[in-house]
């Protein structure tokens, strides 16, 4: 399926897991809600891998302070959607692959519809009401949802698989608190990002172990990552006994 | 006895790394937490809500078992265990 071009742009990895699996990946659809400090890492590396599909969503637009993590926005970008800024970038990077913006903030309303048919969902959100409900309807369409989060030099991440591993909410059954500025260096969604990627690009070619009962641990100041284990809750509130 | 106490992200800063407790013997996690509180204004402030109840949001594990808030209060600790706690983060 790829042109000589295509088998060019993706040799390495062709020469890693092989052309089938290359063409996984050129078949898949991910979703990344948020196109922010996670987001643009995620977007950046699935984009040059050769996802197939990736359908961006953020209602955000580019502000100043957004530009010391971001990366795929500049300055000439501020005041722009940050989805358009993005999807620019990905399109620049990668003229082989589909990239669809969506300039809207992820609800309960509009979830559904938002990941319909969608292989993969990355959580690239930078608050807790909106993961919940992109859990609640990966556990509904039984599609998986690889979390990350960051603040300061921390940051985590894990992959959910429904009906197999914990949920967001057996792992986080009371959000953190919402802070008016999260400080953060740039490097802590880029490391973060990029785990998220590794596991997007690992779940599709069926390669390694992923993160799932696992919860990554990235604490920057150390420069140490521990996994903690992380187990399904018989009464989580979005996954247990009766509910999924 | 001694319990090792590993602590992550926020607490971690605010402890300054893994701590060893003294603790007597038959102490519970809630025990250990308030101790914990103990050893700077920074970690209690990462542990409990200014009422002194345990902030909700932070994960509490013994020997790499996860222990829900209810069962602080009667999980009895023995020597050599290790707790771990963990505030999440939430940005993106
Ligand atoms: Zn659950």
């Amino acid at each position: 399926m790829f042109t000589d071009r295509g088998l060019e742009r993706y040799q390495r990895q062709i020469a890693l897991f092989g052309v089938e699996a290359q063409e996984q990946l050129a078949r898949a659809r991910v979703v990344i809600v948020g196109a922010g400090g996670l987001g643009c890492p995620v977007a950046l590396y699935l984009a040059a891998a050769g996802i197939g599909e990736i359908r961006l969503v953020d209602g955000d637009i580019v502000d100043r302070t957004n530009l010391n993590r971001q990366v795929l926005h500049g300055d000439r970008d501020v005041g722009r959607a940050k989805v358009e800024s993005a999807a620019g970038k990905l399109r620049a990077q990668n003229p082989e692959i589909r990239v669809v913006a969506t300039c809207t903030t992820v609800d309960d309303e509009n979830a559904a519809l938002l990941v319909s048919g969608a292989d993969l969902i990355v959580d690239a959100a930078d608050n807790f009401a909106v993961r919940y409900t992109l859990n609640r309807v990966a556990l509904q369409a039984g599609v998986p949802l690889v979390h990350g989060a960051v603040r300061g030099f921390d940051g985590q991440a894990t992959t959910i698989i429904p009906g197999r591993t914990a949920c967001l909410e057996c792992i986080f059954p009371v959000a953190p608190p919402v802070e008016a500025v999260t400080p953060v260096v740039g490097t802590t969604p880029g490391i973060i990002g990029l785990i998220q990627a590794n596991e997007a690009i690992k779940y599709i070619t069926g390669t390694g172990d992923l993160l799932t009962g696992r919860l990554l641990v990235w604490d920057g100041h150390a420069a140490t990552m521990t996994t903690l284990p992380v187990e399904r809750q018989e009464d989580c509130s979005a996954c247990g006994i009766g509910r999924c | 006895m001694q319990v090792r106490v590993r602590a992550f992200a926020r607490l971690r800063e605010a402890i300054g790394g893994d701590l060893m407790l003294e603790v007597p013997p038959g102490a519970t996690m809630s025990m250990l937490l308030a101790a914990v509180g103990e050893t700077s204004e920074q970690a209690e402030e990462a542990l409990f809500e200014e009422s002194g109840e345990l902030r909700g949001y932070v994960i509490l594990m013994h020997n790499g078992k996860r222990v829900r808030r209810a069962e602080a209060m009667t999980l009895t600790l023995a020597d050599g265990d290790e707790v771990a706690l963990f505030p999440p983060v939430a940005g993106g």
